[in-house]
């Protein structure tokens, strides 16, 4: 089996168990979730493998309930941050001088305000929720991958493709369409899926901090920080297991992301 | 290479697991330190007692070393409430700090009966319109100076103009002084006048000003020797009080809402004293503790709306009404199938006993108010009424209306949670009318509490809060009494019968009749505008030896209704 090959499988695979987290959260039957005050405060067991909380109710259900909504919402902030990335990218430089400085110096301000704060902010004042949420994630994360598209494009820029498209008289926009977003989909794609992970930690950390999503939603951030209460009392397993299946989801979807950069530009990337 | 990367992964998952579990955000550096402190708990530590000292103007804090000397006349208390403002005439009212700092005129003692205070006796008019107190002459203020009947006049006058008091003085005409006698006149008949001067602290007219609050002067048990924001206030016994000297002279009382917080802090012996929740409590015991276990009028019940959507707006603009929940076959169908007996031990581990009223247990109880489950019933209720489930998914329909209403809980309140659930399942499985229940922040409840039902929790030991719950002259307020918009003539008739009747004695079968008079009221045998579920037991850890005395049954909140009777407690040798 080649390199490409096992590259792919392991994509599958990844894709696989996002997708069934995703589907198995999302078409979950609202009485998965109720309580069942036979089964409280169970430890981990064969039955129920992350425990149950004090209500009753399965952790491993209401961990994959969590994470589908982190996915949801991790997968509308990337693609929302990924397109400003692009827009924000290809405008500094396809532009004139000073708009290339211009939105160079705008993205150092940005890189200089801990955005994490940032989020909070922004989520604060959007009255929290999936929307405060969504907007925080997307406002703030656009900056890395706008310099690495601008890059990418200065590079293309001084081909002698474009000098020729442009001695035919195409227009600067022409020119950006046919012949330099093509070559950005490879990046743009990777941005978004690296971006993804990141959107769902800050989704979950502003959740358990009590900037993010609402206290109804069964969120991963939710789960954490209500398990809180209970550590002191012993029960570990109601945060442990969670909070485990989160980093490991982040560690799939970066996982993901590389393996694809691999797929797409074998020459560049490296497993 | 590739194997010190999965290395360098799995370590990277670990750490970024134990981040994680210490309530670290995405990106670690930035994460906001007083947001994580607030919000975990775990991560701050209960903030010592010692580390006031600083700001305590050379004072020493209580020791919180745990030492069991001969004694012991220090007391600290782990609470969920440090006020800000101690001014008697412009906060507090019942079960706050009114009873430590400041005298009343009179009292209640523990079986709920009007006991003497700052007036050594009192008289009542026979048309019941004027009430005339002899004050004791050994009163004095913590500042040295004699308690006058001026002063509660000023009292009484300030109180009844200052905005955010919590008692409706509105009944009273004049309050004069004459020598040691304070004469107050009345407009009309009020039964619960006397509960409303139990809840009036005396404030000294000579030292009162804006800031007051700050820096609040009584002449009760307790004086205030000092407050740190958000943080802890510390109270000192009042050597110039004229009633028994308390034997705990010092009293700390340490900020810490977190259910986690008060564990550990009992854990490590930081507190002599704390709240606890029913969970914690079944789960944990603490060495050189005992679990505290309070009867209380602390009711939890879900609020139904009683009209039907379309009714109009609220005051403040917020649709009204229900058309699941107006159907008072249903609300009482929910009402008599749900176990309580098994709910209390379901969802709150046994510490908790059914509910039936929002004054269950107090003189002025309709015992007849109880109603057994009933499914058999509560199923004919609904079939009769025209709810079947005609689709078979197990949740009865009506024209088209599935009988299925969230329910909102503060979210975060555990109990309230667990009990909502509780009911949630026995009324799904035993009449198919479903019970959504979800958590909702306060801000957000203010808007949907007219048309959505929700649990809310009252208790107190004054009936004029069931005049306030059901009287039709409260629709459409957005306030808590009255979200479910009942009102009915009848009711309204005993309701007032019962506030202008002439003593609380009379008074007593206008309020039992609001509750049932053999065809209607308020009660689940009657109209059913709240579903009453349990009265939670009020729970806490205390410290082996410490006596809490006899402390009257508690009305909502399980804070200030355990130091109430502050004065009574003492380290048992």
């Amino acid at each position: 089996m080649n390199r490409r090959l096992s590259a792919a499988i392991t994509a599958g695979v990844i894709l696989a168990v996002i997708l069934a987290i995703y589907i198995g959260g999302t078409f979950l039957p609202e009485s998965a979730l109720r309580a069942d005050f036979s089964q409280k405060g169970l430890p981990p067991s064969a039955s129920h493998i992350f425990g149950t909380d004090f209500l009753g109710r399965d952790m491993f259900t209401r961990t994959v309930k969590g994470l589908s909504i982190s996915l949801v919402i991790g997968a509308a902030a990337s693609v929302i941050s990924a397109f400003i990335a692009l827009a924000v990218g290809v405008t500094a430089a396809m532009g004139r001088g000073w708009v290339d400085h211009a939105v160079n110096w705008f993205i150092d301000v940005f890189m200089s305000v801990p955005h994490t704060v940032l989020i909070i902010l922004i989520s604060v004042a959007l009255a929290r929720g999936v929307k405060g949420m969504l907007v925080g994630v997307a406002v703030t994360h656009w900056v890395g991958l706008a310099r690495i598209i601008r890059g990418e494009v200065m590079q293309i820029r001084g081909r002698q493709y474009i000098a020729a498209s442009r001695r035919f008289g195409k227009s600067p926009l022409w020119i950006a369409r046919k012949h330099i977003l093509p070559h950005m989909v490879p990046q743009f794609f990777v941005g978004l899926i690296l971006l993804f992970p990141h959107a769902i930690m800050h989704e979950s950390g502003l959740t358990f901090l009590g900037f993010g999503l609402p206290p109804e939603q069964p969120a991963i951030g939710i789960i954490l920080s209500e398990s809180m209460k209970y550590i002191s009392g012993g029960a570990v397993w109601l945060a442990f297991f969670p909070g485990l299946s989160l980093v490991v989801l982040v560690l799939l979807i970066d996982k993901l992301g590389n393996t694809i950069r691999y797929l797409l530009e074998p020459r560049e990337a490296q497993l | 290479m590739k194997r010190i990367r999965k290395i360098i992964a799995a370590a990277a998952a670990l750490t970024l697991a134990v981040s994680l579990l210490a309530a670290s955000v995405g990106c670690g550096p930035s994460a906001p330190p007083d947001a994580s402190e607030t919000q975990t708990g775990v991560s701050s530590p209960v903030p010592a007692p010692s580390a006031s000292t600083t700001t305590g103007g050379g004072e020493s804090a209580a020791t919180p070393d745990g030492d069991t000397t001969a004694a012991k006349t220090e007391v600290t208390i782990g609470f969920t409430s440090i006020p800000s403002n101690y001014d008697p005439l412009t906060t507090g009212g019942h079960g706050s700090y009114m009873s430590l700092i400041y005298s009343t005129l009179v009292a209640l003692d523990s079986d709920v009966n009007v006991v003497p205070d700052l007036a050594e006796a009192w008289e009542v008019s026979d048309d019941t319109l004027t009430y005339t107190f002899r004050l004791r002459t050994d009163a004095r203020f913590s500042d040295g100076e004699p308690v006058k009947a001026s002063d509660v006049v000023f009292s009484f006058n300030t109180m009844m103009t200052a905005e955010g008091a919590e008692i409706d003085l509105n009944a009273i005409d004049s309050v004069s002084a004459d020598g040691d006698t304070v004469t107050i006149k009345l407009k009309q008949p009020r039964s619960t006048f006397i509960l409303d001067v139990a809840g009036i602290g005396i404030a000294p007219e000579h030292l009162y000003s804006d800031d007051f609050g700050q820096n609040p002067i009584g002449s009760g048990p307790y004086k205030l020797a000092q407050y740190d924001v958000d943080q802890q206030f510390i109270l000192e016994a009042n050597e110039l009080y004229y009633g028994k000297a308390p034997q705990i002279k010092r009293a700390v009382f340490i900020m810490m809402s977190d259910e986690d917080t008060q564990l550990i802090a009992a854990k490590s012996g930081q507190v002599d004293i704390t709240l606890t929740s029913a969970t914690l409590a079944a789960t944990n015991t603490i060495d050189g503790y005992n679990l505290l276990v309070e009867k209380t009028v602390d009711n939890m019940g879900i609020v139904m709306p009683v009209i039907p959507a379309g009714s109009g707006t609220s005051a403040l603009g917020n649709p009204m009404g229900n058309d699941v929940t107006s159907d008072v076959n249903l609300r009482k169908a929910i009402a008599y199938a749900i176990d309580r007996e098994k709910l209390c031990r379901d969802a709150l581990n046994g510490y908790a006993t059914p509910a039936y009223s929002e004054n269950d247990g107090m003189p002025w109880w309709n015992p007849e108010s109880v109603i057994e489950t009933d499914v058999e019933y509560a199923r004919k209720l609904l079939d009769d009424a025209g709810w079947t489930d005609t689709d078979g998914d197990g949740i009865r329909e009506k024209n088209g209306l599935k009988a299925s209403v969230p329910v909102y809980y503060f979210a975060g309140d555990t109990a309230r949670q667990a009990t909502a659930m509780g009911a949630a399942n026995q009324v799904l499985e035993n009449i198919g009318v479903e019970l959504v229940v979800t958590g909702l922040g306060e801000e957000d409840v203010m808007k949907i509490m007219v048309s959505q039902p929700m649990v809310l929790a009252w208790g107190s030991a004054n009936p004029i809060t069931s005049y306030y719950l059901y009287h039709s002259s409260s629709v459409g307020k957005d306030d808590w009494y009255d979200p479910e918009s009942f009102g009915s003539p009848v009711v309204d008739g005993y309701l007032d019968a019962a506030l202008n009747a002439t003593s609380l004695e009379e008074a007593i079968p206008y309020w039992q009749k609001a509750q049932w008079d053999g065809t209607t009221g308020t009660s689940m045998r009657g109209e059913c505008p709240y579903i009453f579920l349990v009265n939670k037991d009020h729970l806490y850890w205390r410290r082996d030896g410490l006596n809490t005395g006899e402390q009257m049954i508690h009305a909502h909140g399980a804070a200030w209704t355990l130091v109430a009777n502050l004065k009574d407690w003492y380290w048992e040798s």
